[in-house]
């Protein structure tokens, strides 16, 4: 494989991408000892980043074409994978049954990794179409078709969650695939009408329920929430947040809600209230910010893309981590409902750190074949 | 870029994502700010408040002794059963009350009442609700540990009363603060869930008994366990309280009233030289241990139900809270007044019996006829012949006077809560007079024997005549003698002691001849043919004062009399003077004056073992 890659192509890897991608996940596991000093996640998650570079660095050697090309295989071994969590094969965590377990490989998620091949699909699909001309209905529904399979497969597990987090991989394709302004502009006026409204009906006939319910009362005013019901996960990740002040506590345990279990869930989902809790606003700043650079970097490999495919794909990758931090950072301060949602590079979990550092060789690829002509 | 060209604003689009991850970004960076720095300080104080704990030590009451140092009440260490608040705010408590009374042997009703304080409580971080668990109770709160992780078991000092009804009037109980008495500035400084002295001694002198709990500052977990101590505050323990009382004689009281037909009624011993009170029983009498212990109990609490209703009222303190008709006992005062007010002097003190009066058509008859008697005759034999004219002489306004001069008019002043004071004519006239027009002769006629408007305690009784013994100085009573010292804990300054003042007595002014003539009918009363002279005590002259306080109305038949004796000893160099009253027995002299008798006995085979002695070489 070494063979086809010219030595020019060296010469355009993207080591700040790769770099800020690594810093981030290093500071992660920090914050994941802090979270539970006593526990071997943070171990699991250096063998998780070694892992994760392994295999962005051979993601970055394939050309990215091939992945795109086969595009429908992956989408059907992501397929079967997700039917298979559903069988016994699956494992069921906290009543949600959405890990796998293989031998030889173990444990692992697959609903993080089929965000993939959906990419690859969206990438060929929407290179493929008519480039000229507006999106067109059937294209719109060819694209809802790809992510409809996993998401109703998601859904039965039943891992909402995970589910949301396909939305804005579309949202990005579809948008940047010609669709009319208007269409843009009249499906946010509607989901600015319908959630309410589908929510009020929702509650009244039952469908929605009672906890659910809590859970939204609890981002409107969590003072008054039930500190032991509901709202006890966001009011402890407030507490945890606030209690960091300006250059927080670093790693003082008597003083630690996630020493203490106070927060719920210290080294996955809400990892950055942990964060928060030890290295105060300068941290989280800084956090955000390289998350920004993470970003603009990725956007720039957009630009840069030598085709519609790997642009979609890079385009689409950065909504889906854009949404999933503003869903998980948000959840921890109270802004969005709790939603069970991993901070992507920071959280601690495999699946979750392969999957992302698996689009980042896709994006290092992209890069290193900008001027390749095709 | 090289795919601009491809679509429609594609460039545009781009741009406008970035846009929008950036404001996401700075949207978050904003409420950061928010939590972090703006309230920064309020989230830190909140966590605070949820990982750190005090955890109260309670400090060890003081003891109460008797003069000699003998400990009467004490504080040994029991185990309790306590509801942590932390846990049960998880759960429905209610739901597991049916569990708690199975398993812990309570009253069901009992534990809905501690469930519901609770609720009114928000301030509390335990709550007790069994006390002296056994150790099946014990096994039980371990082997559901799981089940019921809010119950915990606790190490704690009870108040105990190792004499039981002995002296219970006069130590009180304690128990938990009231709501109510939370309210009060005395105990400002006190939580839900203290002990506080709720009657007698262990109320009057609360604030010494009381020590200052001290607690231990914990780092507990989300679940209220505790991770680590902070800071251990040692309790300050309360001062022991030194009494006056001899717990030989107070049993030896306790015995006569138990002795006597109605087994109600008081007997006090007093130290007429300084006010000591040597012994204060009351009957019937109450064990407060029951308040202490058995208030988790269906059993203890059916016994405090019926304390509180028993017709016999066995909390009331009969010896300062009762309040009788004094009779006979009332011609002490009298007689000195008479004096006093020059109505009867020394020389001139014959006063005609007449076997009664006549007041209006209706005839007063005295007990005997006594013809012209002397004061010293007339005491001796109890005449009321010449007592209804003495009073009569004095008119309603002496023997107010009378009244004032005694200080008949206020409590005693003895050093226990809700004293009660005598109720005289003093009280009575204006009521009397706006019922009836006026103040009638039959009324003055009356209250010269101690009947009708005089309702007296036995306190103040025996107060008079234990100042006729000594020269006419009429001391408060009471019950401390000392308060002993604690020294510095920690922080806590010591507490220095106390030691009680006895203030300057009242003085009963009488000459040296008016003092003898007195003396001479009081001593007269068990020593020269008296109406108590069957209680004599040779070597040990008792100087005294038969009474019978009639509780029907004058002529009719109703409930037996009630018999008093009050006295001093020895007559004229007094060591110690006692009163009894037994309720409804009878005369005076035949049921009150062998109970004192009973306690003279007592004191003699205690101090003075050889008077004893002699009188059993001659009988």
């Amino acid at each position: 494989m070494m063979a086809i890659v010219e030595k020019r192509n060296f010469r355009e890897f993207d080591w700040l991408l790769l770099t800020l991608a690594v810093s981030i996940v290093c500071f992660g596991i920090w914050q994941i000892y802090n979270a539970q000093p006593t526990e071997i996640y943070w171990q699991k998650q250096i063998i998780g980043l070694i892992l994760a570079l392994f295999l962005a660095i051979l993601v970055a050697f394939i050309d990215y074409r091939v992945l795109v090309y086969y595009a429908p295989v992956f989408y059907v071994i992501g397929i079967i994978l997700l039917i298979l969590v559903l069988t016994p094969l699956g494992v069921k965590v906290k009543g949600q049954q959405a890990w796998l377990k293989l031998p030889l490989v173990g444990q692992f998620q697959p609903s993080e990794f089929v965000k993939i091949p959906v990419l690859l699909m969206f990438a060929k699909y929407f290179n493929e179409r008519n480039k000229f001309s507006p999106l067109t209905i059937k294209e719109t529904l060819v694209g809802v078709a790809i992510i409809a399979l996993p998401v109703g497969l998601i859904l039965l597990e039943p891992d909402a969650g995970q589910a949301l987090t396909y939305m804005p991989l579309l949202a990005v394709v579809l948008f940047l695939s010609s669709i009319k302004i208007r269409y843009v502009i009249l499906s946010i006026a509607a989901c600015l009408i319908l959630l309410p409204l589908g929510f009020y009906i929702g509650v009244k006939t039952g469908k929605i329920k009672q906890y659910q319910v809590e859970r939204i009362n609890v981002i409107l005013d969590p003072e008054s929430a039930d500190p032991r019901g509901y709202g006890y996960h966001t009011l402890q990740s407030m507490i945890t947040i606030g209690q960091g002040g300006i250059t927080g506590i670093k790693g003082d345990t008597e003083r630690s809600q996630s020493a203490l279990k106070f927060l719920p869930e210290p080294h996955t989902d809400f990892i950055f209230a942990v964060t928060a809790e030890n290295t105060g606003f300068v941290g989280c700043v800084s956090l955000l910010l390289a998350y920004a650079l993470l970003i603009s970097r990725l956007i720039m490999g957009a630009r840069y893309a030598p085709d519609r495919a790997s642009m979609l794909f890079i385009m689409a990758f950065v909504g889906g981590l854009t949404f999933q931090i503003f869903i998980n950072v948000g959840m921890t301060m109270g802004m969005v409902p709790v939603i069970g949602v991993p901070l992507p590079l920071m959280s601690a979990g495999l699946s979750s750190i392969l999957s992302t550092f698996i689009a980042i060789g896709f994006v290092l690829s992209v890069r290193m074949r900008r001027f390749v002509n095709y | 870029m090289k795919i601009v060209d491809y679509s429609q604003n594609l460039a545009l689009r781009i741009a406008i994502i970035q846009v929008i991850a950036y404001l996401v970004l700075f949207l978050l960076g904003v409420r950061l700010f928010y939590l972090q720095i703006i309230k920064g300080d309020y989230y830190s104080e909140r966590a605070e408040s949820q990982r750190v704990k005090l955890i109260k030590i309670p400090a060890p009451r003081g003891a109460i002794l008797d003069r000699h140092g003998r400990i009467l009440v004490d504080s040994r260490p029991t185990y309790i059963i306590t509801l942590s608040a932390e846990e049960i705010k998880r759960i429905n408590p209610y739901e597991r009350v049916d569990d708690y009374a199975r398993g812990l042997k309570l009253d069901k009703q009992y534990l809905i009442e501690r469930l519901n304080l609770i609720r009114k409580q928000p301030g509390f971080e335990t709550m007790i609700i069994k006390e002296n668990a056994t150790i099946e109770d014990i096994a039980w709160v371990e082997a559901h540990n799981l089940e019921f992780p809010e119950l915990q078991v606790e190490l704690r000092p009870q108040r105990f009363y190792p004499y039981g009804e002995v002296l219970a009037h006069v130590l009180g109980y304690v128990g938990e603060i009231s709501p109510k008495e939370l309210e009060k500035a005395e105990y400002a400084d006190l939580k839900p869930g203290d002990i506080i002295g709720k009657a007698g001694l262990e109320r009057y002198y609360d604030r010494y008994l009381r020590g200052v709990p001290g607690y231990r500052k914990v780092l507990v977990d989300s679940r209220g366990r505790i991770q680590a101590e902070l800071e251990v505050v040692e309790p300050q323990a309360g001062q022991d309280l030194v009494t006056t009382i001899d717990i030989d004689l107070q049993i030896a009281a306790e015995q006569q009233l138990e002795k006597s037909v109605t087994k109600r009624g008081a007997i006090i011993a007093m130290d007429p030289n300084n006010g000591e009170i040597l012994a204060m029983a009351s009957s019937p009498s109450f064990d407060p241990n029951v308040f202490v212990r058995g208030i988790g109990t269906a059993e203890g609490r059916k016994k405090i139900e019926e304390y509180y209703t028993d017709e016999n009222r066995p909390l009331l303190n009969r010896a300062i809270q009762g309040r009788y008709h004094p009779g006979s006992t009332w011609k002490i005062p009298l007689s000195v007044a008479g004096l006093q007010q020059n109505v009867i002097t020394v020389k001139e003190s014959r006063i005609a019996c007449g076997g009664g009066i006549t007041i209006g058509n209706k005839f007063t008859r005295c007990m005997g006829n006594h013809g012209f008697p002397a004061l010293d005759y007339a005491i001796t034999k109890s005449c009321d012949g010449y007592y209804y004219r003495l009073g009569l002489k004095m008119g309603i306004d002496g023997i107010i006077k009378m009244v004032e001069e005694f200080e008949y008019d206020k409590p005693t002043g003895i050093d226990l809560p809700n004293e009660k004071a005598t109720r005289t004519p003093k009280y009575w006239k204006p009521y009397v007079e706006r019922r009836e027009g006026k103040w009638s002769d039959i009324r003055t006629v009356y209250a010269s024997i101690g009947q009708d408007t005089v309702e007296a305690t036995p306190i103040a009784m025996l107060r008079t005549i234990a100042a006729i013994g000594v020269h006419g100085k009429m001391y408060v009573p009471h019950l401390m003698k000392e308060i002993k010292p604690i020294g510095q804990v920690g922080d806590f300054p010591a507490r220095p002691g106390v030691v009680y003042e006895i203030s300057e007595p009242k003085i009963i002014k009488m000459t040296r001849e008016q003092e003898e003539l007195v003396m001479k009918g009081l001593w007269g009363v068990v020593n020269a043919g008296g109406t108590a002279s069957g209680i004599r005590i040779p070597g040990f002259d008792i100087a005294g004062k038969t009474g019978t306080a009639q509780n029907a109305a004058l002529g009719t038949k109703g409930p037996k009399d009630h018999a008093w004796f009050v006295s001093f000893a020895p007559a004229y160099k007094p060591e110690i003077a006692v009163m009894a009253i037994i309720e409804n027995s009878g005369f005076g002299a035949q049921h009150a004056a062998p109970a004192v008798k009973g306690v003279y006995e007592a004191y003699l085979r205690k101090y003075h073992p050889s008077i004893l002695g002699k009188q059993d070489e001659r009988l």
